[in-house]
This record gives structure tokens, C-alpha cells and sequence, in this order.
């Protein structure tokens, strides 16, 4: 004997909603599982040109999605990592998807290249030793291949128009059985003894009843912070830009695989490359610069005719103090904003809805089970936490003296979790390991690196290799790296072959 | 210079038995190249021949990196195999279960096992939880287990050793003698304590003195040194009732069981572990609950000899690494005896330290760094022990439960270890902490075998459709059974492969 099916109410449209909508279609039993979600064609999403992590790759395989329609579909583009360019003094880094060297007898490679520098044997810069990075100065891209061995991994990720997705998604969910309602939310019931919603109204007078509800309402947060009153922890004593300007201009012929961001007086601009255009943006502190200065600023570093008007966000950093409460979960902006400066936007969304689905009441129990939200919560806080701190190391390690956003996030008192991590690094190069990954060892090196942070020693077990064969193992590995990165095609060629020749028609969907 | 100059060249080990050898055999390896000179200061010998160390299957790695061959070791120490335990109820009738070291089942529909079993369950199919697990099976049928392709594909399997300590201890010590480490043997031992700098130096009973830049206290549960430099303990005995361990040499039986048995009695339990010299018992129980001697006779139905009794008490130091000194081992934290985790807590006091052996002057944020991991890593040890013992069924009775196990199921479990227990039991979702020593696997096996069912699923697995469950779970039994009849006998394995060496290698004590 079925019990009645459990009904998921999520409310709004944007990457969240679908993103959302179509991993449930994909995982739920349709019988057990009833999805319905309510969108307003009068509310715009937030969607701008979005980049990515690796990781999207593997919610695009949970929906069995093929990678080059997908890219077709939504303008997509490779990522092979972030160039951050003028962050510490004038000059670029870039943090790849990928290993700097390989481990030498189980000890990471940053100690030997250290070593050699120490000791006089003028080792190339530690980038150079990182396929990723090599192909991103390159302007070039392939697949990494199975046979891939430590000294030449690297993951890819991809910028793709969010609208598009969210539209794709959207085709693809409905056909998949998830109900649309058109209509805004003017109103949210609870129920009187335990505070659970129980349905929302419409504009139009509609009544949708739900057991289960999903806030994807961006940063109105209609359910979890206006009905549930959830606090709002705020980080933006840490991360104090508060507005972004956003805008398209046309395709440039330096087709990079990979998001440029780009360090300014009161924030930082980044350029994100579609087939079609390429996404710009200005993040920016109102405490530092105003509007129309930030607006300027960005007009004036785009590397193609605007296509457009630039539209304004504004935003907070931080995060509700709890993502799920009661029979309410928050996705997205509805439960915390961290600036894309590391891309984790998406991610934070596919990770929240992986959790989810594992932890959501059964169509049986159908009331929500503390255990479980307590779970959820433990395992968001303990993301964002991370995220936050890799975040704000951006920030905090520059050299820009004389400016005064970039002189107030340098001495700003750290998290104590970051402030250990530093000293960590500034004593011996050592970077902690998390299971979880988030970030991985090597993206802390990258941008502990990149940001001009170098340690007082190495460590002692990169000692045990005579003088003599540390320098000869480095040029045998650095010539290794050239010559695979070397070998790569370029970006608009693979791009070209892959997945071009977007349909044209497909284009109009989305204005 | 001095600013370039390594501040530690002298280290100096000081303990006794295998943990410290196995300390010095560590550090000569890694750091010996690097121009670390390595000491060690050995203290009269503990280890009985009742004593057996039991690994994790991590040791294996460790092993490798050492470059110690697995079969000449299995050989002269005389020491076995072991795929887990097996945990017998001998109070009543709360039924056996396996913890082997090997994954639960393997994917169906690309999902993970136990959501599935649990919908099979709940539609009432009944092949319990272990007969899934290819190394219990391998284990139950006493045959080694040895992964090729295929059980790669389905999943992993790992043993650990058993390894009588004297004998183990003895040839750890010639490896690092072998390699170059230097040692010292003392009965007594004087401590000169810096206040800043932490040791200064040692005195040793011939009236030397011994100085060293940096120090490992592998001393056991005496701390020596970290004693000496004032580390308090955090007493872990409101979570562990047993506050006393009997070691005895029980038969040798054949063939060798490639597992040992964990068997619950009314005032405690013991254990029976296998090496090729004789089964080795280990009773745990509560000095105020004082056990029928009659109750360890029946449990093990052998002559005991060589027997002594331990006391115990179960606690943490404050700090593993305290100035220039880091206590190893029993030295840094005494467990429980259950699930065996004491040679496993040395290598992980050892594996943290390497990357963050003091490169300056200054160590002070390495030695914060270390504290915390070790600190969490033992917590989560000591986590796996506690369910254990909060989660037992056992010594329930109409006329009156057992004292032991009532004391037991009362401690409550730490907040990591409640909320692991909570999401467990609602959805069967292990959650993982950073630093778990225990995989995810472990986790599975303990809390089913304690009847831990959760009463949810992943709800991913409904949609797999029932015939292909089922054909499904018919297969993997399929394959568990085929894989198993292949493998060979334990002892026909120590046998052909870990045959004694021809000369040398037999060890002295029998």
C-alpha cells in the first residue's frame, strides 16, 4: 500500500529552482514524489554569465545530461581555473583546477621547489609547473585523459549562460513530470501548533498546499527568513563589497579558458567567455566607491562593445543561521551569499541539493525529523565556513598599500580558523588536508602562492633527495608539463569542433 | 647561521616494546636522510608473551613505506592474518555479528548498498547485513582474502595483523638497528626538565647523560616525560567501564581462525585472537564487578597460561606535544582495549608528526596543529568504542540485567558521537568527520550489528525497480560465494607464503 505521495512545493525559478526541480525529477520515485514549482515571469532572476567548479560535471551526470548538447544549449564554455590579476602587486596568478608537480615519496611538491629555491638552484615559478595553468596561459584546452598521472592532472569546469540552464533545466524537468505554476507569492500559511507551512497563495488567488517547501525565492528569502523569521548571520565585516554591476559585451578574440578577476580600488571586476559574448561584472564596496564610479570602472575595462545597459545587484555577504528549518529549506540566495570570486555559487546550490534529497521526509514519516535537518545544517555550516575563509584570504593577503579597501582587509582581525591556516603556511608551506576537499590543498597553494605569501622553511622530509637529483628531477618534470600542456589545441578550436554552431533560434528562449 | 640552521638534529626516543621501535624505524626512515640523527633510549621491556598487537589494516601501508616485507615479518613473528571480529553474545541470545575489514555490499543501480538492502528489508527479504560483505564471508570460511580485478570492482577488502609483541618488538628493533638508528638501553631513567626549552636531558643508569633537541615519550601509559613536563590527563572513565585487562596464551589452534572473537560475558567480555604461537585471550571487566572465573573457563574452553592482570584507566593528555617532547602511543592517550586500537593510535601519532617535525625555532603553530588532529582522531577512535558499548543488547535478563552492560548502555555518548548515532538510526546516513580512523563501512557494520536499523532510507534507491533489486542482490551473493571458494585457507596462505625463514628469524621466547 502507496501512501499518498509527498508534495515539494519550490518556490522560484532562477539556477536554484531548476537546478532544484530537475535533480528531484531525476532521484525521487514519481509516485512517493509530487514537484511543483512556482515561478513569476515578472520577477527577473539574478542569472548572469556564470562560471563554475568540476563538480557541476557530476550533477550534469546525475541527469544523464550529454556534455556537448549541454554546452550548445547554454553558450557554454571550458574552465580550466581563475586568473587574479593585480590582488597583490601588479601582476597575475592563476588558481587551477589541478596539481602544482607531483608527490615525490609521499611528500607534496611544494617543499622540493621551495628547497630549490632556497638553495640556489633558481627553480622556474611554481605555476610552471602546473598543466592547467600552462594551457591557460596558452589560450588552450583539452580533456584530461584516464591515463592522466599525478604531474598532469587537472579538472575542468565550464562558464555557461545561467539563464540558459535554468530555461534548459526548465524544458527538461517538465518533461519529466514537475509542474509549473506561473504566479507570484502574496501569501504563506502556517500551520497553528507547530509552525510548519502549509500552503501559499498566489496573486492570482490561488491556494498551493505542500508538505515539503523549497525556497528558491533568491534574496527576498519569502519563506525561510520573511515567514520563519530565520536571523541572517552577517560576514560583511569580512567580505565588504555589497553591490555588482553586471554587463555583456561582445566576444573578444582572447578566448580564455578560464574567469579572469581582476582586483579594483573598491572591489574587483571579473570576465567570464560564452560562445556568443562575454559576461562582465564589477563586485564593489559602496563604503569605498559609489555606484557610478564602480559603473564607469567597468565600462571602461571591457574588451568589446557593451551589449546592453549594466544592471545592479546588491547584496550582503553572510548566510541564515540555519538552511532548513521546520518543513523549509533554503537554496541559494535564499540561505547565504558568498561573492563569486571562487565560483561556489552553483556549487553551494548542488551541494545543498544532493544533502537534500538524501535527507528529505519520506512520503510514510512525512514529518520533518530534527536528526536529519541537524545534519543538513552541520554540513552547509561547515561549507560555507570554508568557502568564507578561502574567500577572505583573497582579500587579506595583498600588498596594495594606499587604498583604503585594500588596507582595511589586510588588517582586519581573521577568522581564528584562517588566522591558524596562515601562520601554518608562513612557518613551513604546510597546508591542512580535508577530506571533504573544500578547497583542496592545492587551490589553498595556489592562491597562498599567488597572493606573494612565501614561507620561512620547508619541510625537512624534502631534504632526503641529494642536491645534484632535485635539480635534475624538476627540469625532467617541468619539461614533462610543457610538453603535455604544449601539445593542447586551442580553446576556440575545441570549442569550435565540440559544441558550436549554437542554433540561433535557441537564442531568443532566453531574452 | 644559525637562522638556517636546523633546530632539531639530535631526536631522541625514549619507551620500550614495539610502539617505540616501530617510532624509531619511522623517524630514522623519513627523517634520517635529512641529517636527523635518531636516539633511542629503551626502557626495560613490558610486553608479555600473552601480548599481541592487533592492526588496522592502515599498518599495511606503513608497512610498505618501510619497505618490510609482509611475508618474512608474518613469518618470524610467528603472527597471523586477520579479515575483522567477530562479536558473540555469550548472555543471552543477541545474534553475532561480523566487523570485517572490507565494503558492505557493492553499488546497485549506482547507488549506494545499504539504502538498498534496508528497502529490501523493509519488503521482507532477510539475508542479513554481513552475508554481503565479501571479507565477512571470506573471514566466516576462515580463508584469506585476496582482491584481483573483479573484487576491486566490487569493492575493498583490507586485513590487519596479529602480531605477537615480544617477537614483533624484536625485529622492529633490528630493522632500526639494521638502519642505523642508535640505542640505549637503561632501567632507570632521570629526567631534567628546562622550563622553557621543555627536556633538557636524561641520565641513564650507567650514569650517562643524554641530550637531544627534540623528544617522542613512547614510555606507554606512564608518560614519562610528558608527566614530567606537567600534561594532566582528561579521564575518559565516566565512557569506559573496564578498568581491568587479563592477558593469557590460550592453545594454539588449527587451522588459525583468520578473525578474532569478541564474545560478551555477564561481567565484561573477551577476546580470542590467533597467531601461529597460540590463541591470545584478553578479558576486560570492572574491578567492582569482579567475573566468575567459571564464565572466562566456559568462554574459552582452553588452558590459560602466562596469565596477567592490567589495570586500566582510559583517558587523554591534555596535549599529545608539549614543548619539545610529543607523547606516542599509550603515552598520549590509553583506550579501551575493544576493537584493538592501540598499535593504530602509534601510527597515527607518527603519521601526523612527519609533516609538521620542526623545521625552525619556533614550532609553536605546528605544535598546535598537531594537537588538534591528534586530539580529533583519537576522539573519533574512542567514538567507535563508545557505540560499542552504549548501542550493546547484551546481559538483559528477566531476573535482573548485568551490571557491566547496564553501566555501559548508561554512558552517554559525546555530541560528535550522539548526532552520528541520531542521523544513523533515522536514515542510515553515517555522518563522517574529518579524521575518522574507522571507514564508513566500520560504521555500517557496528551499528546494524547492534541492531541500530535505520528506520529510513536514502530515498534514491525506491526507484530502482524491485525485480532488478532483487536480481541484483541474488548476484552479488553469487559472487561473494564464487570469490570465497577461490580464495585459499589462512593457513594454507602462512603456510605457502609466510613459511618460517630458514634461519635467523624464530623467536626466542617459546
Amino acid at each position: 500500500m502507496q501512501p499518498m505521495p509527498l508534495r515539494i512545493v519550490i518556490v522560484g525559478g532562477g539556477s536554484a529552482g531548476w537546478m532544484c526541480a530537475a535533480a528531484a525529477a531525476q532521484v525521487l520515485h514519481p509516485e512517493r514524489y509530487r514537484l511543483t514549482l512556482i515561478e513569476s515571469d515578472e520577477i527577473g532572476t539574478v542569472g548572469v554569465g556564470e562560471a563554475t567548479l568540476p563538480a557541476l560535471r557530476d550533477f550534469n551526470e546525475l541527469l544523464g545530461l550529454d556534455e556537448a548538447q549541454f554546452m550548445r544549449e547554454t553558450q557554454g564554455t571550458f574552465k580550466l581555473g581563475i586568473e587574479f590579476r593585480n590582488w597583490d602587486v601588479p601582476g597575475s596568478y592563476i588558481h587551477p583546477f589541478g596539481a602544482f608537480g607531483e608527490l615525490w615519496g609521499g611528500v607534496e611538491f611544494q617543499h622540493f621547489w621551495m628547497r630549490a629555491r632556497r638553495q640556489g638552484l633558481n627553480p622556474p615559478p611554481l605555476e610552471e609547473f602546473s598543466v592547467a595553468v600552462r594551457a591557460c596561459r596558452r589560450n588552450a584546452f583539452d580533456f584530461p585523459s584516464p591515463s592522466t598521472v599525478l604531474s598532469t592532472f587537472y579538472g575542468y569546469a565550464y562558464h555557461f549562460d545561467a539563464t540558459l540552464y535554468a530555461d534548459f533545466l526548465r524544458r527538461w524537468s517538465m518533461a519529466r513530470g514537475v509542474t509549473r505554476v506561473e504566479g507570484q507569492v502574496v501569501d504563506v500559511a502556517l500551520d497553528g501548533a507547530q509552525g510548519t507551512i502549509e500552503s501559499l497563495t498566489l496573486k492570482s488567488g490561488q491556494r498551493i498546499a505542500g508538505d515539503f517547501f523549497i525556497d528558491c525565492s533568491g534574496f527576498r528569502s519569502l519563506l525561510l527568513g520573511d515567514k520563519l523569521q530565520v536571523p541572517w548571520e552577517d560576514w560583511s565585516s569580512w567580505l565588504p563589497c555589497d553591490r555588482a554591476w553586471a554587463v555583456p559585451c561582445e566576444r573578444s578574440a582572447d578566448f580564455t579558458p578560464y574567469t579572469r578577476s581582476t582586483a579594483q580600488k573598491g572591489g574587483w571586476t571579473w570576465r567570464i567567455p560564452l560562445q556568443h559574448r562575454t559576461g562582465n561584472g564589477h563586485v564593489f564596496s559602496t563604503r569605498y566607491v559609489s555606484e557610478d564610479e564602480a559603473r564607469a570602472t567597468l565600462l571602461g575595462q571591457l574588451d568589446g562593445p557593451a551589449l546592453g545597459e549594466p544592471r545592479l545587484l546588491k547584496f550582503r555577504a553572510g548566510r541564515r543561521a540555519q538552511a532548513w528549518k521546520r518543513n523549509c529549506l533554503a537554496l541559494g540566495l535564499a540561505s547565504g551569499f558568498l561573492e563569486p570570486l571562487e565560483s561556489t555559487s552553483l556549487f553551494l546550490i548542488q551541494k545543498a541539493i544532493q544533502d537534500m534529497l538524501r535527507l528529505l521526509p519520506s512520503p510514510e514519516a512525512r514529518g520533518v525529523d530534527e536528526r536529519l535537518v541537524r545534519e543538513f545544517n552541520r554540513s552547509s555550516d561547515a561549507l560555507y565556513e570554508r568557502i568564507r575563509d578561502f574567500l577572505i584570504l583573497h582579500y587579506t593577503a595583498n600588498r596594495r598599500f594606499g587604498e583604503p579597501l585594500w588596507d582595511h582587509v589586510r588588517d582586519y582581525p581573521l577568522p581564528d580558523s584562517l588566522h591558524h591556516k596562515l601562520r601554518l603556511f608562513d612557518a613551513r608551506g604546510h597546508v591542512p588536508y580535508f577530506k571533504d576537499g573544500f578547497f583542496s590543498r592545492d587551490s589553498w597553494l595556489a592562491v597562498l602562492f599567488g597572493q606573494g605569501l612565501m614561507p620561512g622553511a620547508h619541510d625537512r622530509l624534502a631534504d632526503c633527495v641529494p642536491r645534484e637529483l632535485l635539480d635534475a628531477r624538476l627540469r625532467e618534470l617541468h619539461s614533462r608539463v610543457a610538453t603535455h600542456a604544449g601539445a593542447m589545441p586551442s580553446h576556440a578550436d575545441i570549442i569550435g569542433r565540440y559544441c558550436g554552431e549554437a542554433p540561433v533560434t535557441k537564442l531568443a528562449v532566453s531574452s | 647561521m644559525s637562522a638556517t640552521a636546523h633546530p632539531v638534529r639530535e631526536l631522541v626516543i625514549v619507551g620500550r616494546d614495539a610502539p617505540v621501535w616501530l617510532s624509531a624505524c619511522v623517524m630514522q626512515y623519513a627523517l634520517g636522510p635529512a641529517g636527523v640523527n635518531v636516539t633511542v633510549v629503551e626502557l626495560p621491556p613490558l610486553a608479555q608473551a600473552a601480548d599481541l598487537c592487533i592492526s588496522l589494516p592502515a599498518l599495511e601501508a606503513l608497512h610498505s613505506r618501510l619497505r618490510i616485507d609482509e611475508s618474512r615479518l608474518i613469518g618470524a613473528t610467528r603472527g597471523a592474518f586477520t579479515l575483522g571480529r567477530r562479536f558473540v553474545d555469550g548472555t543471552g541470545d543477541v545474534s553475532a555479528f561480523f566487523h570485517a575489514h572490507g565494503s558492505n555490499g557493492t553499488r546497485i543501480d549506482r547507488k549506494e548498498f545499504l539504502p538498498h538492502w534496508l528497502h529490501a528489508r523493509s519488503q521482507g527479504f532477510e539475508q542479513p547485513f554481513e552475508e554481503f560483505s565479501l571479507t565477512a564471508m571470506a573471514a566466516r570460511q576462515n580463508r584469506m582474502l585476496l582482491p584481483d580485478a573483479a573484487i576491486d570492482g566490487f569493492g575493498f577488502t583490507d586485513y590487519g595483523y596479529h602480531l605477537p609483541a615480544i617477537p614483533y618488538g624484536a625485529w622492529l628493533k633490528q630493522l632500526a638497528l639494521r638502519r642505523g638508528v642508535r640505542s640505549h638501553a637503561t632501567r632507570e631513567l632521570g629526567i631534567r626538565v628546562d622550563p622553557q626549552r621543555g627536556i633538557a636531558g636524561l641520565l641513564l643508569d650507567d650514569g650517562r647523560a643524554l641530550s637531544g633537541d627534540f623528544f617522542l615519550d613512547v614510555t606507554g601509559r606512564e608518560a614519562l616525560l610528558t608527566a614530567a613536563l606537567g600534561v594532566g590527563i582528561e579521564s575518559w572513565r565516566d565512557a569506559f567501564p573496564v578498568d581491568r585487562v587479563l592477558s593469557a596464551c590460550g592453545a594454539l589452534l588449527s587451522p588459525v581462525p583468520v578473525y578474532s572473537e569478541v564474545r560478551a560475558l555477564h561481567a565484561g567480555w573477551v577476546s580470542l585472537a590467533a597467531s601461529q604461537v597460540c590463541i591470545h585471550v584478553q578479558q576486560a571487566y570492572c574491578s567492582d564487578l569482579a567475573p566468575d572465573p567459571s564464565e572466562l573457563e566456559a568462554a574459552t574452553r582452553m588452558p590459560l597460561q602466562a596469565i596477567v592482570v592490567r589495570e586500566l584507566q582510559p583517558g587523554r593528555r591534555m596535549h599529545a606535544w608539549e614543548k619539545n617532547c610529543v607523547a606516542i602511543g599509550q603515552a598520549a592517550c590509553v583506550f579501551d582495549p575493544l576493537h584493538f586500537v592501540d598499535l593504530h593510535a602509534v601510527q597515527v601519532g607518527l603519521v601526523h608528526l612527519l609533516p609538521l617535525f620542526p623545521v625552525q625555532a619556533d614550532f609553536g603553530v605546528e605544535r598546535d596543529e598537531y594537537n588538534n588532529n591528534v586530539r580529533a582522531a583519537f576522539g573519533r577512535m574512542r567514538d567507535f568504542q563508545s557505540a560499542h558499548y552504549f548501542l550493546n543488547r547484551y546481559g538483559r535478563h528477566r531476573d535482573g540485567d548485568s551490571p557491566f552492560w547496564t553501566r555501559a548502555r548508561a554512558a552517554a555518548p559525546a555530541g560528535e558521537l550522539a548526532h552520528k548515532i541520531d542521523a544513523f538510526r533515522a536514515r542510515g546516513e553515517t555522518v563522517y568527520y574529518e579524521d575518522e580512523a574507522f571507514t564508513i563501512d566500520d560504521w555500517q557494520a557496528l551499528f546494524i550489528g547492534h541492531g541500530a536499523i535505520p528506520e529510513s532510507w536514502d530515498p534514491a534507491v525506491d526507484r530502482t525497480p524491485p525485480e532488478l533489486l532483487r536480481s541484483e542482490l541474488g548476484r552479488i551473493q553469487g559472487f561473494i560465494r564464487q570469490k570465497v571458494d577461490e580464495q585459499r585457507t589462512h593457513s594454507a596462505y602462512l603456510q605457502d607464503v609466510c613459511a618460517l625463514p630458514r634461519a635467523g628469524g624464530a623467536p626466542s621466547f617459546k
